[in-house]
């Protein structure tokens, strides 16, 4: 383990710049709050901020994005097919240990199954991640709840977790290592290893007393969705509130569903575009001949909360779907976020 | 690529949300956290707002058509063109159809335009169902012609009344905020005749019969009266008529009621004691996409007014505006009746005053609105649009005979394709712009990519085509129009973009004693007591009850999340476009909704092709079983353009305007 001088942070941030795309947690001037964004100048972002509104996802996974571009001309009959291939390589810097979560199982998604998807690839190779430990939680986090923080294990270039004077640098990568050297970081001592457990478990400890928006029993939740013991009004109560917004797949760091659309431009181009969708929206499952599996929406909320925390599902990611951020229940119009669902199947275990 | 802070443009909830921008180009879209009233929330539309800001289904130069092809020309000439062709009418020639997604400096100059260059009081806007209705109740009622209450303190409520519509689908935030208040101990009822998503959120969904919701609004004053729930020091203190009101409520019939709306009087008793108990009660209703008829409103405002609910704090009545600038735009006086600062035409005081800050002379006469004066065959000879295509489906063979028709637009559609000039508008990304939401916030949307090719904020291209017309504007950015309409407009007497900046807008009334804006109406700071909303007909209890013969059913229409503005908006985006084609798909010819207790007496299956007969029409349509409808009524979701034949179409500002209205007919199988 090493250690970095807070002093010291303009001047990783500057190294990072010649090669990297920065982006980190930034506050918002006017309504003072954290969203994940492109970071230009060092003075610009904060590492103690928040955790920010909106997952690190779409640095990976647009909202929108181009993935190919082909052109037709018409007389000749012919298709030229473009790969686009304009990507910079970016970092993530001072992200929090459930977005991480939230990018390895994205992995798993687009690179660990039988096809692997090209573009995202092109997005993951080029990513520098620096992570953070929360050395306290913030109201809305259960990261505890479902092993995904408060500190990361795996998946960073570098872990960053702030003492006071500084930062322990953990290294997980070559390409952390490099960078560790190119700053010459001096090592952080014999004690470094205790130092940290103790933050962690101070951090843990105080979820009782920080962590109030949202509590979450994950594993009866788990229990229960995979052996379907959820009563039908459970999810019909829990349907009535869906507004249909797609919302809760736009925020969650691992939803990875998706639509393709092809756009004709006015040059003759078109562009395929990958979009992000929901499962919420009833034309997601809607398939030829009228069939819709899940027309109603409270099949498609139950659906939702299977991928998110049945045994099954979880087994794919080789963990939970849902990596305890609590961003969900924030940006719900219908007050059903995963805590909440699950304080509902909890209330219906307990008979509360 | 950094996310910018910006408002959403769809309806009149005016989320924030922050824009993800990428080479000139908005690639995504985030709720804005923090934001006072959406909270870091947005519907389905808001989050994909993004797909319609980059759609290639843009206007992006000028043209001018010539022997009925078009021909590209640069906007000076455009601009030239236009000047020569209009100075040859004169202002009773000249309509001016306005767009309540354009921004407040957009619709002033558009408005200014009209009346002090043009001389035209034609003048009004499109999709404004049940908004002038509410603002002449309010106004009348209270002076204040929009919502009473905040929306900030709704979470604080005891009482909520929802009424018609359903805010669910159309104002999703705000229903969300509803919501919020009842999770947290508010009583949420809903009045509607259809189980909307409102309905099933509330504690008690009261269904009237179709045609009886205002009866039901009356009966509910006619408990407040018979159970003694009035506070009397209230009322005489504060309202002027409460006589006459209490006169005409003690001609509602209890007995009646009952037969009329299906609802027992128990029921009703129960809800006027609750509501009077509430310390904090706020009614809401939507305008804007669909709303309610001017009678059922003042029964709203009456009801609160007799129960004590207006002009305190935590209380209000809040009608709620379906498109982003329906407030801002009658604030900025796009309305054959009002000038801007609400103050009627006929009042000569505010007439003088305007022509004296824009130097020049009004025409006195009042207006028509531009659907009347197509229908009512009026002198009208020229017609400009701004951002629009609903009128087109209603009156295209008028639009077709006008000798002018100029449209003003961001995005291709049905009505530019009739213009004989076309001006690109920019988006509300590409251009400054202040929008005001249904709690009368005031909140400025800055500028976040270049125009696409030679499009230009609506406010500029108003000054230049002034200009060329001999008035000179000098207008050079959008906050100086802005300054102008701080000096115009009374409520707006506060308001300036850098204080904007750095708020999440104001609420107007914001003036020299409101600096920060108001919340909510005070009865303290009123200079005049409240007043009864007299309804112009007097109470039909027995009318409501007299079946039509031969037509068993009340068809009434309304709208979903996916459909949304006809569609030309929608139709732009991936996402919500492909929700809107599916249920298209499951429907092609369209659907009528009806009960389970109904199909079975009908023997009807799903999907089943039907004859829907009025008097004079027929309609055929697939059957959809629903039990959302009660039995006896039938619902026709008029929004899928593409579903709905023209006869529907000629009913259909009726059956917009007014949730109230409904259509008697008759159902048979088609074999």
């Amino acid at each position: 383990m090493y250690f970095l001088e807070k002093a010291k942070l303009p001047q990783l941030f500057e190294l990072l710049k010649r090669d990297y795309e920065i982006y980190g947690p930034v506050q918002d001037e006017v309504s003072g709050e954290v969203i994940f964004d492109r970071v230009p100048e060092s003075s610009g972002f904060d590492l103690e901020a928040p955790i920010p509104y909106n997952p690190p996802k779409f640095v990976l996974f647009p909202h929108f994005e181009e993935i190919l571009k082909y052109h037709y001309e018409r007389q000749t009959k012919r298709v030229a097919i473009e790969r686009i291939n304009l990507l910079q390589p970016k970092v993530l810097l001072g992200l929090r240990s459930c977005d991480l979560t939230g990018i390895l199982c994205l992995d798993r998604f687009f690179l660990g199954q039988e096809f692997v998807d090209e573009v995202y690839l092109e997005h993951r190779k080029k990513l520098f991640i620096i992570s953070n430990t929360c050395v306290r939680p913030f109201p809305q986090c259960f990261c505890v709840c479902t092993d995904s923080g408060p500190s990361a294990r795996e998946g960073f270039d570098l872990n960053l977790t702030f003492t006071g004077p500084g930062y322990l640098v953990e290294v997980g990568s070559k390409k952390g290592q490099k960078l560790v050297e190119e700053l010459v970081l001096p090592e952080a001592g014999p004690e470094a290893s205790r130092l940290k457990k103790r933050i962690i478990d101070d951090s843990v400890l105080s979820f009782d007393r920080v962590a109030l928006e949202n509590k979450a029993w994950i594993s009866r939740a788990t229990n229960r969705l995979t052996t379907g013991f959820v009563r039908s009004e459970v999810w019909e109560y829990i349907g009535h509130q869906c507004f249909e917004c797609g919302a809760c797949a736009f925020v969650c760091p691992t939803c990875s569903c998706f639509n393709i659309e092809d756009v004709n431009f006015r040059t003759g181009d078109t562009y395929r575009v990958r979009t992000w969708d929901s499962c919420s929206f009833e034309g997601y499952t809607k398939m030829a001949g009228d069939h819709n599996p899940r027309k109603p929406v409270e099949d498609r909320r139950n659906k939702r909360f299977f991928c998110k925390l049945s045994y099954s599902q979880s087994k794919k990611y080789l963990r939970p779907g849902c990596v305890g951020c609590g961003r969900c229940a924030r940006v719900c119009p219908g007050d059903i976020g995963l805590p909440n669902v699950v304080t509902y199947i909890r209330r219906e275990i307990t008979g509360d | 690529m950094p996310y910018y802070r910006g408002i959403c443009n769809f309806c009149g909830t005016g989320c924030g949300h922050l824009l993800r921008v990428e080479d000139n180009r908005v690639r995504g879209v985030y709720p804005l956290p923090g934001h006072p009233l959406s909270r870091g929330r947005l519907c389905v539309r808001g989050w994909h707002i993004h797909e319609l800001l980059q759609t290639e289904d843009r206007i992006i130069t000028c043209r001018v058509k010539e022997k009925n092809s078009w021909k590209e020309v640069k906007l000076e000439e455009a601009i030239g063109y236009l000047a020569e062709k209009l100075s040859r009418y004169s202002g009773w020639e000249v309509g001016f159809l306005g767009s309540p997604r354009s921004s407040n400096e957009d619709n002033y100059l558009f408005g200014k335009f009209a009346r002090a260059v043009m001389k035209s009081n034609l003048l009004s806007l499109t999709s404004d169902a049940g908004q002038e209705e509410s603002t002449l109740v309010l106004l009348e009622g209270t002076g204040w012609p929009a919502a009473l209450g905040s929306l900030e303190r709704l979470r604080q409520a005891d009482y909520i009344l929802v009424v018609g519509g359903d805010l669910t689908r159309q104002n999703p935030i705000v229903a969300s905020e509803i919501h919020y208040a009842a999770r947290v101990g508010a009583r949420l009822v809903t009045i509607s005749p259809r189980e909307t998503q409102m309905a099933r959120l509330s504690r008690l969904h009261l269904r009237p019969r179709p045609g009886t919701t205002r009866l039901l609004l009356q009966a509910l004053s006619r408990m407040l009266l018979d159970e003694g729930l009035i506070e009397e020091d209230y009322l005489r203190n504060h309202t002027k008529n409460h006589g006459d009101f209490l006169a005409a409520i003690a001609a509602v019939e209890p007995e009646q009621i009952e037969v009329a709306t299906g609802i027992e009087l128990r029921v009703l008793r129960e809800e006027a004691r609750r509501l009077s108990e509430a310390r904090s009660a706020y009614a809401f209703y939507p305008t804007g996409i669909q709303s309610l008829d001017r009678n059922t409103i003042a029964a709203i405002f009456n009801l609160f007014l007799l129960a004590g609910k207006v002009g305190k704090p935590g209380c209000g009545i809040n009608p709620v505006t379906g498109i982003s600038n329906l407030l801002g735009s009658y604030d900025m006086g796009l309305s054959p009746l009002l000038l801007p600062g609400y103050s009627p035409i006929s009042d000569e005081a505010s007439l003088q005053r305007l022509e004296k800050l824009w130097g020049c002379r009004l025409n006195l006469e009042p207006g028509k609105s531009v659907s009347e004066s197509l229908a009512q065959n009026t002198r009208m000879r020229a017609l400009l649009v701004v951002d629009h295509d609903e009128e087109i489906i209603r009156n295209l063979k008028k639009i077709e005979n006008l000798e002018l028709v100029v449209y003003f637009g961001a995005y291709e559609n049905p009505f530019a394709r009739l213009a004989d000039v076309v001006f690109p508008l920019t988006t509300y990304a590409e251009a400054d712009g202040t929008y005001t939401n249904s709690e009368r916030r005031v909140q400025l949307n800055e500028k976040k990519v270049e125009p696409s090719g030679e499009a230009q904020p609506l406010w500029q291209i108003m000054t230049l085509l002034a200009g060329a017309m001999g008035h000179r504007w000098n207008y050079s950015s959008a906050a100086e129009v802005m300054a102008e309409i701080s000096q115009v407009v009374p409520q707006y007497s506060g308001i300036t973009y850098d204080k904007l900046r750095i708020r999440p807008g104001l609420k107007w009334p914001c003036d020299q004693d409101h600096p920060e804006g108001t919340d909510c109406l005070l009865i303290e700071e009123l200079s005049r007591p409240l007043k009864f909303v007299l309804e112009s007909e007097p109470v039909q209890t027995r009318e409501v009850l007299k079946a039509e013969e031969g037509y068993p059913f009340k068809l009434v229409v309304g709208r979903s999340n996916y459909f949304w503005h006809q569609n030309s908006i929608m139709k732009k985006t991936f996402i919500p476009r492909r929700e809107y084609n599916a249920l298209l798909l499951l429907y092609p010819g369209g659907f009528v909704e009806i009960s389970s207790e109904d199909a079975r007496k009908l023997n009807l299956r799903e999907k089943q092709s039907v004859r829907i007969l009025a008097t004079n029409a027929e309609l055929r349509l697939a059957v959809r079983i629903s039990d959302d409808v009660c039995p006896g009524m039938l619902y026709v979701p008029y929004f899928v353009e593409e579903m709905i034949p023209e006869f529907l179409h000629r009913q259909v500002s009726d059956l917009e305007k007014n949730e109230e209205f409904y259509l008697p007919v008759r159902l048979e199988k088609v074999e």
